[in-house]
């Protein structure tokens, strides 16, 4: 920083002036033919392929939950005094990486950090399989699935309503409208660019099916001022929502009474953890596509390299979280509580948590180097350890907790099932088939966006030449 | 679906109006009327498809997509009236029947409840003089054999399907044949009942037949004892202890407090002398030294690990101390007499225990197991009479049984060809009688063998005959109680599958006329009876369950030493030393009798807490000598003999010596017992009843699955069970209450207001846990009562047992030589309880009376309640347990589906039999007072319902209590037991921090420990010492030095 301002005025200038957003001086017309020509063209082997596999992987998790609901929930490994494990786990995971793509649509758009442009649209569309995977947990769990509308307000003649002081209820409450708030967001991103695909299209049945998910978008003025408006207000809406979740999610643990549960410090550790594996599970999935797709100039690396900041940052959040458990747990001189913790670091699941300790706190420190977070393989390396390291930080809350609480008589372990691995497996195959029928449709990249970070975008731009820039949303909505 | 029924429709000007819009006959209020929710909005009506048919639709989608997941179905059942009503019963209301089960050590006077004529539950009689209405784990499950359906239903000949005629030809046959050569040939092997009519007709059968073979076999009997006692003090004397006028006991591998292998009175004596209110108040003293952990060991105040050979030279040990403090001349005679054997326990123990003993003549007692030989028996009736015992703590009866042979008499007789009709009625001497008897090849060489049992086992598998046996529940008969009255056996429903009993057989072969109904065992009881209007004292006798006046005659005890020593020659010093495998009762399945009733074999040992199995017991020591873990096979040979099990490491238990308990191991017993443990029995011979020395113990290299219920023995410094000295009690009566952590909570303010608990009657709970022996009565008693279905090992192993009270066992102090606890656990019903805030549905709510209720029905099986459950004593029903078999759990839909009908009758109708993905708990018996709340509504008919007294409610765990440890009760009834005992300074709840106030509160166990025996200093200390001085107890009414207490609590 020093020497910026020990140069001149002119020099400096030129050091601190941003990175483009978009590299190798790509051109509007380019932008909208490369992505575009990801759904229109066929559908390449590797698709198949990588489809067939997803798919039939998710077939495992339906079969496996078919064999659940048709037998009972004793085909998992739960019991007394675990009566949930893997369930919650993942519910809690799936929901935690659910979190990325609304923080980046929303909160980053807010705040305006245009670099989100290019990979709001995937994460988001990530957040929402997500989202549609940790729903599969909470729903299946329970005993008598098909009692689960008594969750819903329904009036009935028993006038018994749902309990309200239950935050299992709030979870359906808040994980409910998230999807809802999320699948709008996204949606209504999508209008201008699924009008570009509908004018592209060259067969009448794309005309037809983008026709009618465009919802007749002409890009008219009025259309762009309602749609801006809208998009703020979902954008608002949503940022609330990003924190929300998850704190609610957390109040499942940290309202109860269980010793590792009954923690204040949960919704912020939970929101920050979210985040984290968030953002991880974004990497993960992006970087293949981007190799893939030959994405590197719309999702270049200065792109990794603020999402693995942001990693570093939640990661060191979680990392403090972990710590000020311990520090509570001996601060608080409460006898279970401390021997919760200690069961934790030395009991029978040490592996899990050390696991947990190096996956989420050791391995991102290596983010404090510029190499590793420009350097692809290591950072996908990296956010495969932050996925598993987010997967048994939900685990060791969970189990590590349940599994010997406070009358020792009532201890006892949990071992998975076949069918509880397979079930969680599977949702990966949900999850990737998902996303994989998402590239192949839709926009990966918010074409539009990504154009109104051109340099050309800027009404300004090439003012010294004489021309008259084109007002940005004309650019936009065309099809150049 | 719920019909709407059409409102009639009333002529011209209604007389009567319910609104004016009525009066006016407006159509607003026809409306009004078709809808069923008047006040509510919530009905769609509009259009085509209305909110009812819609959700039909829906319904009808739903199913449609669940084709083929027929478990995902609400069950159904049908309700069908009778076609013609059984005798005397209201439906919906229980009938109460006295009767009577008949056992080796003395018959257990019941109640039977019964509903429809089905019994259902069994509780203890009341009104017998030995009984205070306990029972034991035992009686309470021998309901469920009732409806066992792996009972044998067909007479079989030679292994074909026969019928009675021709049985009864059979039976004919042999009495025609018997009678002309004056009973030669002819035995019978029964097992050991006095039952009077069985006598009666014994003396029938001996006069038409003067040479048969009368044997009684019990593989648990008394013999020893029995034959010390008729040797030392006169034929015929039964001697029993009475711990309530003892002040100091000394049991010898003896587990009294189990009134399964003792008596409900003298759990009773004991513990009314056990129990401590007041501070400063005296208790009993009681000193045990045995080989493995009883549930007598754990309430010991000093405890001593011996071998099981060691009992004899112990008490020799002991006795000379005895004599020496006393100057007892006959108790030094006997005991210089007494071969000297090995001890290698602590002298000084001996020693001060007999100075104890003796400083309180007529008031201290010494009692010695069933097992031990007559020689040990005699030698501590010796030192009774030194302790001026007889007549005061020790009472003699005056018994008359009829003569018997042993076993061996028997063989023998079987082996010299002299036994040509046999018959074994009970029993399974196949399995059970002593290895070097060889019994079941003794049995192919006699001639016609019949066998009546109430299974095809592995006696029957032997015999040309097998005839049902009925059960005690469905045929007529009697039998005496300890104390030698006669009790009814009544049955409470036919025979569910034909049989017949013991009695019916021996009345046939006397050449009697088939009797009708009860009229064997009222001909008896004419014999018995005093005069005067017999019908209406047999009506009595029904009604009561049991004949007063009845008790065998009072007997005095004049010990005579010179036949106790001459029992002296019997025991051979030699059957001693090595390691020694000792054969124990179990406390499951008796000597194998109970082995195909589920609820037993799910139902825990108290010491191990291994359910489906027994176990070879090792101390830690000799597991660490012999490098075994727990679960792994281990190969116990004696001499030629040798058996397989499984070793688990047992704290307190005696080195160079493996317990394992008898009765496992069964073959062709039924479903339940098929392939449950290890048959020790091989190993048992005529000479080593009790053990079997100089074994050797091998590993086999294989491994073993134990399905434990818990599997952690220590507390981990929680302070769970709490324990305090007499000494201490007095010095500082509120230790229990200021122990730990709850000498430094601070009051807790709650957030929100709870909902008012303001019924007349709040329902609560006490478990004193100075008298709790942990001998699992009231566990049984909860699964009979509340239909709590079992799950089977595999499950259990899993940790997904059902049992909604459970008994909690810790181990306190050193590995070896440790102190146990007993702790029952079930829903503590918190009044702020951490359940109900979780549960999404209102599930689980409570009731205005503080009762943490379940609604099943509305329970979808978050599981979230048992998480947030401190105690954990929820239950959830992972599969169909009650609808599924138990090896095709896993088989979902494909499994088969539906619950026998006999034991569909054996649920009690006051309680849902839950499905599955449903969480269920303890509800303190709810049933139970919803009755009583009947009847007191009843009672008080209009008048006001608060000037008619409740009737008195108890809980089934409550009731089934031999030792009155759980008291169940109205806490704002100021006269309640429960309520006076919440007062008590030893009353204190667990977990207080938690501020979930919980209504079932556990009274401290008080110990009474002897200060100047070894090792006197850390009895009563399961806690722990506290850091200062007096406890935590003394300061802590002032909260002034907070951050001397916070660092305290650091340490804690």
């Amino acid at each position: 920083m020093a020497d910026v301002f020990m140069q001149s005025p002119e020099a400096a200038a030129k050091r601190i002036e941003r990175a483009p957003l978009v590299t190798s001086n790509r051109s509007m017309a380019w932008i909208t033919n490369h992505v575009a020509s990801c759904t229109e063209k066929r559908a390449p082997l590797w698709w198949w392929i990588a489809f067939m596999l997803s798919a039939s992987l998710a077939t495992v998790s339906v079969l496996c939950i078919g064999y659940l609901i048709s037998t009972g929930v004793g085909v998992w490994g739960l019991n007394h005094p675990v009566g949930w494990a893997w369930d919650i786990t993942n519910f809690v995971f799936w929901i935690g990486i659910g979190h990325a793509g609304t923080l980046i649509s929303a909160i980053l758009f807010l705040t305006r950090q245009k670099w989100r442009t290019s990979i709001n649209r995937a994460a988001e569309a990530m957040t929402l399989f997500a989202v549609v995977c940790a729903g599969i947990f909470p729903a299946v769990h329970v005993g008598r699935i098909w009692m689960v509308w008594f969750l819903a307000p329904v009036p009935n003649s028993n006038a018994i309503w749902q309990n309200f002081r239950s935050p299992l209820l709030w979870d359906v409450f808040a994980v409910s409208t998230y999807f809802t708030v999320s699948v709008l967001f996204w949606y209504t991103g999508l209008v201008p660019d699924l009008a570009t695909l509908r004018d592209r299209a060259k067969t009448k049945l794309r005309r037809f099916f983008y026709g009618i998910l465009a919802l007749g978008w002409r890009g008219g003025n009025r259309q762009w001022k309602h749609y801006e408006m809208a998009y703020l207000i979902l954008a608002g809406l949503s940022t609330p929502l990003v924190l929300s979740v998850h704190s609610v999610v957390s109040f499942d643990f940290a309202t109860s009474v269980i010793p590792g549960w009954h923690t204040t410090i949960f919704p912020p550790y939970f929101v920050a953890g979210a985040i984290f594996g968030g953002f991880a599970m974004v990497l993960t999935i992006m970087l293949p596509a981007r190799a893939i797709f030959g994405l590197h100039d719309l999702i270049t690396d200065d792109h990794v390299d603020k999402m693995c900041k942001i990693i570093l940052l939640t990661g060191s959040i979680v990392g403090y979280a972990y710590a000020m458990e311990f520090f509570i747990a001996w601060y608080g001189g409460n006898l279970f509580e401390q021997y919760a913790f200690i069961n934790r670091a030395t009991g029978p699941y040490w592996w899990a948590y050390w696991s947990m300790i190096f996956c989420n706190v050791v391995a991102p420190q290596l983010f404090w180097m510029r190499f590793f977070r420009r350097h692809v393989l290591w950072v996908f390396v990296v956010c495969m350890f932050v996925n598993a390291g987010m997967w048994f930080e939900r685990f060791v809350i969970i189990v590590t907790s349940l599994h010997r609480d406070f009358l020792p008589s009532s201890w006892g372990m949990f071992y998975p099932t076949w069918v509880d691995i397979w079930t969680f497996v599977g949702t990966f195959g949900i999850f990737l088939s998902l996303f994989l029928v998402f590239i192949r449709w839709l926009p990966m990249i918010c074409i539009f966006e990504v154009k109104a970070v051109l340099p050309e975008a800027d009404p300004h731009h090439g003012d010294h030449d004489g021309h008259a820039a084109a007002p940005a949303a004309a650019l936009k909505g065309g099809a150049h | 679906m719920k019909r709407v029924l059409p409102h009639p429709e009333r002529e011209g000007r209604p007389a009567l109006w319910r609104s004016l819009d009525e009066l006016a006959a407006k159509p607003e209020f026809n409306d009004l009327l078709e809808r069923e929710f008047p006040q509510g909005a919530a009905e769609w009506q509009g259009g085509e498809i209305s909110r009812r048919n819609f959700l039909q639709l829906m319904g009808a989608s739903m199913a449609l997509a669940g084709v083929g997941l027929t478990g995902c179905r609400r069950p159904e059942a049908y309700l069908v009236p009778f076609t013609s009503g059984v005798e005397w019963t209201i439906p919906g209301k229980f009938l109460f029947y006295a009767t009577t089960q008949p056992r080796r050590n003395g018959a257990m006077p019941l109640i039977a409840t019964t509903s429809d004529g089905r019994p259902t539950k069994l509780e203890g009689n009341p009104l017998h003089p030995i009984s205070n209405g306990g029972t034991d784990a035992f009686a309470q499950a021998s309901v469920l054999d009732l409806y066992d359906p792996n009972r044998s239903k067909d007479i079989k000949s030679g292994g074909a399907r026969t019928d009675a005629a021709a049985f009864a030809a059979k039976l004919d046959a042999i009495s025609a044949a018997s009678a002309s050569n004056g009973g030669d040939g002819l035995a019978f092997l029964v097992e050991r009942v006095d039952s009077p009519t069985r006598d009666r007709l014994l003396a029938q059968l001996r006069e038409k037949f003067p040479r048969l073979l009368w044997v009684e076999y019990e593989p648990l009997g008394a013999s020893g004892a029995e034959a010390a006692a008729a040797a030392c003090f006169g034929a015929g004397t039964v001697v029993t202890p009475d711990f309530s006028r003892a002040d100091k006991v000394l049991a010898v591998d003896s587990d009294f407090l189990n009134a399964s292998f003792s008596g409900l009175d003298q759990v009773r004596g004991f513990m009314a002398r056990r129990r401590i209110s007041e501070p400063g108040q005296p208790m009993n003293r009681l000193y045990v030294a045995e080989t493995r952990f009883t549930g007598t060991g754990g309430m010991a105040d000093h405890r001593l690990r011996i071998k099981p050979s060691e009992a004899g030279p112990f008490l020799r040990a002991f006795g000379r101390e005895v004599a020496a403090r006393t100057g007892d001349a006959d108790l030094a005679a006997t005991v210089a007499a007494f071969p000297e054997g090995k001890l290698s326990a602590d002298e000084a123990w001996i020693v001060t225990c007999g100075k104890d003993l003796a400083a309180s003549p007529g008031q201290s007692v010494v009692v010695v197991g069933d097992s031990q030989p007559a020689a040990v028996q005699a030698l501590a009736f010796a030192i009774n009479n030194a302790l001026g015992a007889g007549g005061k703590t020790l009472r003699g009866l005056q018994a008359a049984r009829p003569a018997a042979a042993t076993i061996t008499e028997l063989a023998s007789a079987m082996e010299a060809g002299r036994v040509q009709n046999l018959f074994i009625l009970g029993g399974n001497p196949v399995y059970n009688a002593p290895a070097d008897l060889r019994f079941g090849d003794l049995l192919g060489g006699v001639p016609a063998t019949v066998r009546l049992g109430l299974y095809e086992d592995e006696t029957s598998a032997l015999c040309q005959w097998h005839v049902p046996q009925t059960h005690y529940l469905e045929s007529w008969g009697d039998a005496r109680s300890a104390d030698g009255t006669i009790c009814a056996v009544q049955p409470m429903i036919l025979p569910l599958w034909g049989g017949m009993s013991e009695l019916e057989i021996l009345n046939r072969l006397a050449g009697n006329p088939e009797p009708v109904g009860p009229q064997l065992v009222r001909e008896t009881f004419a014999t018995v009876a005093d005069g005067g209007d017999l019908e209406a004292q047999w009506t009595e006798f029904l009604r009561k369950g049991f004949l007063p006046g009845t008790t065998w005659t009072e007997a005095s005890l004049n010990f005579n030493p010179a036949a106790a020593i001459a029992l002296f020659a019997n025991q051979n010093a030699a059957n001693a030393g090595g390691l020694e495998v000792a054969f124990t009762p179990s406390s499951t399945m008796d000597d194998g009798r109970y082995a195909n009733n589920g609820w037993l074999q799910e139902t825990p040992d108290f010491a191990t807490k291994v359910t489906w199995d027994n176990a070879a017991l090792v101390s830690p020591a000799t597991a660490k000598s012999l490098g075994l873990a727990t679960g792994d096979m281990v190969q116990l040979s004696a001499g030629e003999r040798k058996i397989e099990a499984a070793a688990i490491i047992a704290p307190g238990h005696a080195d160079d010596a493996v317990s394992i308990a008898l009765g496992y191991g069964r073959r062709n017993a039924g479903k339940i017992s098929e392939g449950v443990g290890f048959n020790a029995y091989p190993l048992r011979t005529t000479g080593g009843m009790a053990f079997a020395a100089n074994a050797s113990l091998k590993r086999t290299g294989a491994t073993h699955k134990f399905a434990e219920t818990q599997s952690h023995q220590s507390m981990e410094g929680r302070d769970l069970v709490r324990e305090g000295t007499m000494e201490r009690y007095a010095e500082d009566p509120e230790f229990a209450q200021t122990m730990g952590m709850d000498g430094h909570i601070p009051p807790n303010i709650s957030l929100f207001t709870h909902p008012k608990l303001d019924s007349p009657e709040q329902w609560g709970m006490t478990v004193d846990l100075s008298t709790c022996t942990g001998c699992n009565a009231c566990v049984v008693a909860c699964q009979a009562e509340n239909n709590v279905p079992i799950v089977g090992k595999d499950q259990v192993s899993r940790g997904r047992n059902m049992a909604w009270l459970r008994m909690d066992r810790y181990f306190a102090g050193d590995e070896e030589d440790p102190e146990m606890l007993a702790q029952a656990i079930m829903c503590q019903h918190c009044e702020n309880a951490p359940c109900e805030t979780v549960c999404p549905v209102n599930a689980t709510v409570h009731s205005e009376d503080g009762i943490n209720l379940m609604a099943y029905n509305r329970c979808i099986g978050t599981r979230y309640c048992a998480n947030n459950c401190p105690w954990k004593v929820r239950r959830f029903n992972f599969f169909d347990y009650n609808q599924r078999p138990l090896d095709e759990l896993y088989l979902g839909p494909l499994a088969k589906k539906g619950m026998a009908e006999s034991l569909q009758m054996s649920k009690n109708p006051n309680v849902t039999v839950r499905m599955r993905g449903v969480m269920e708990k303890c509800m303190y018996c709810i049933q139970r007072i919803e009755e009583a709340k009947i009847t007191h509504a009843v009672k008080a008919g209009p008048t006001d319902k608060s000037k008619v007294s409740f009737p008195e409610v108890k809980s089934a765990c409550q009731q089934a209590c031999p030792s009155e440890s759980i008291v169940f009760g109205n806490i704002n009834d100021p006269q309640s037991r429960v309520a006076r005992l919440k007062l008590e300074p030893r009353n204190y709840s667990m977990l207080k921090y938690l501020n979930v106030s919980p209504r079932t509160t556990y009274l401290a166990r008080i110990k009474n420990p002897n200060m100047a025996m070894p090792g006197a200093d850390k009895v009563g200390w399961a806690n722990g010492h506290p850091h200062h001085g007096g406890g935590h107890g003394e300061d802590h009414g002032s909260h002034g030095a907070p951050a001397e207490h916070a660092t305290e609590a650091h340490g804690t």
